[in-house]
């Protein structure tokens, strides 16, 4: 290489951001060439004193403003379902089950919009766990007094699904159950909370936003799992909650 | 929030403001939490100040700062006379307020690739993601922001001790 080759090369290498071949070819020229040697080292310099000047770091007001975003956004998708429901039931006049139906897949459009949105801003706001332990019997007795109901814990270390804390959640204006499992890099999130229905089978997937949405019922319970899971994992995963 | 301190920092450098990055940050944050379609684990900092420089966009125009083509006057050594060690910490706080202000002196476009790599350590690639422009400009952009800084803080350099090289 030549001078101009490095110096069109020159704040890549200082960046290290060159192929290998081409960081080689500078490396070699810088270690002959004198100006250029001149320039990686202003470049080194350089970045030394744009470091010495002090971080902006988020003041505590700002911290304090942004936690307190979450809450009210909590309430919207809320309302917004109650009022597409209202609309549907009196803009669809003919046949009590159709709008029955369709009142029901609404509602669970909605539901799955708010785990989804539940799931995000666990994992955002860095408020994944309120009590974290892989042990289900720590987990599950740490609900006691918290909730008004007893959600069902399992771990499924054994099956490549282990539990790895719990919180309590809101979904739709509720408080409800929140168990993180993890599976490599990824989180599971399932809510729980009772549900009328005892119907035990599968009653909804899909894929919202990206993120893989499944609901069951089991013993009086609705389950929501939410994760970013590919979706063939996170059937696995609901096969091992639903034995 | 994670990342909420390079948010501000971002911010902080591209208003030049505490309050104005104050705004910009809270407004950025309730984007990011309702509008998170595009959210991934491991960019979501790149994501956030992506958020961040885009409500910094909508919020104040770019149009005719005045700050683009100022002159740095006022930066004639006034040091007082007193102890060696005072007068040691004095000069490293004028060098750090220099390279402040020479950082502040650069155009935007060019104040934000220098704080993105130098400051926050971001790749090209995010950094292009996050000025919405490609990567070869966000190479040559970095190559004449570091050429200005270069011919601003000459003196400053010469103290920092150029030669070692890592």
């Amino acid at each position: 290489m030549i001078c101009p080759d490095v110096e069109r090369l020159i704040d890549a290498y200082s960046d290290d951001e060159l192929d290998a071949a081409q960081a080689t070819g500078v490396k070699a020229h810088v270690a002959t060439c004198p100006t250029c040697h001149q320039r990686v080292a202003e470049r080194a310099a350089l970045r030394r004193l744009i470091r010495g000047v002090p971080y902006y770091a988020a003041p505590s007001r700002v911290r304090r403003a942004v936690v307190a975003i979450r809450r009210p956004a909590r309430v919207t998708p809320r309302r917004l379902a109650l009022a597409a429901t209202v609309l549907l039931a009196v803009s669809v006049g003919t046949g009590a089950v159709v709008r029955t139906v369709r009142a029901r897949q609404a509602a669970t459009a909605t539901l799955a919009q708010d785990v989804v949105a539940s799931h995000v801003r666990a994992l955002m706001g860095a408020h994944l766990f309120d009590v974290r332990s892989s042990d289900q019997h720590t987990v599950k007795p740490w609900f006691q007094g918290k909730l008004d109901f007893s959600p069902p814990v399992e771990d499924l270390a054994g099956l490549g699904f282990p539990l790895v804390g719990a919180r309590v959640d809101a979904v739709g204006g509720r408080p409800v159950a929140a168990l993180v499992y993890q599976r490599r890099q990824h989180t599971i999130n399932v809510f729980i909370w009772p549900a009328a229905d005892t119907v035990g089978a599968l009653a909804d997937a899909r894929s919202f936003r990206g993120f893989q949405v499944r609901h069951w019922t089991r013993n009086a319970m609705a389950l929501w799992a939410v994760s970013d899971l590919n979706d063939l994992e996170l059937d696995q995963f609901v096969r091992a909650l639903q034995p | 929030m994670p990342h909420l301190d390079a948010a501000f920092n971002y911010a902080r450098w591209l208003t030049k403001s505490d309050a104005d990055a104050e705004d910009v940050v809270q407004d950025a944050a309730v984007r990011a939490l309702r509008f998170f379609s595009s959210l991934r684990n491991d960019d979501a900092r790149a994501w956030l100040l992506t958020i961040v420089r885009n409500t910094w966009n909508a919020r104040f125009s770019r149009v005719g700062s005045a700050d683009e083509h100022m002159v740095l006057d006022d930066m004639k050594d006034d040091r007082p006379d007193g102890q060696l060690d005072a007068e040691a910490l004095v000069i490293q706080r004028q060098t750090v307020e220099r390279v402040q202000r020479a950082i502040e002196t650069l155009p935007t476009d060019f104040r934000e690739v220098i704080v993105l790599r130098e400051i926050e350590g971001l790749s090209y690639k995010e950094i292009a993601a996050v000025a919405g422009i490609p990567i070869g400009t966000v190479m040559s952009r970095l190559a004449r922001a570091r050429e200005r800084l270069l011919a601003l803080l000459g003196p400053d350099l010469a103290r920092g001790g150029i030669g070692d090289l890592s």
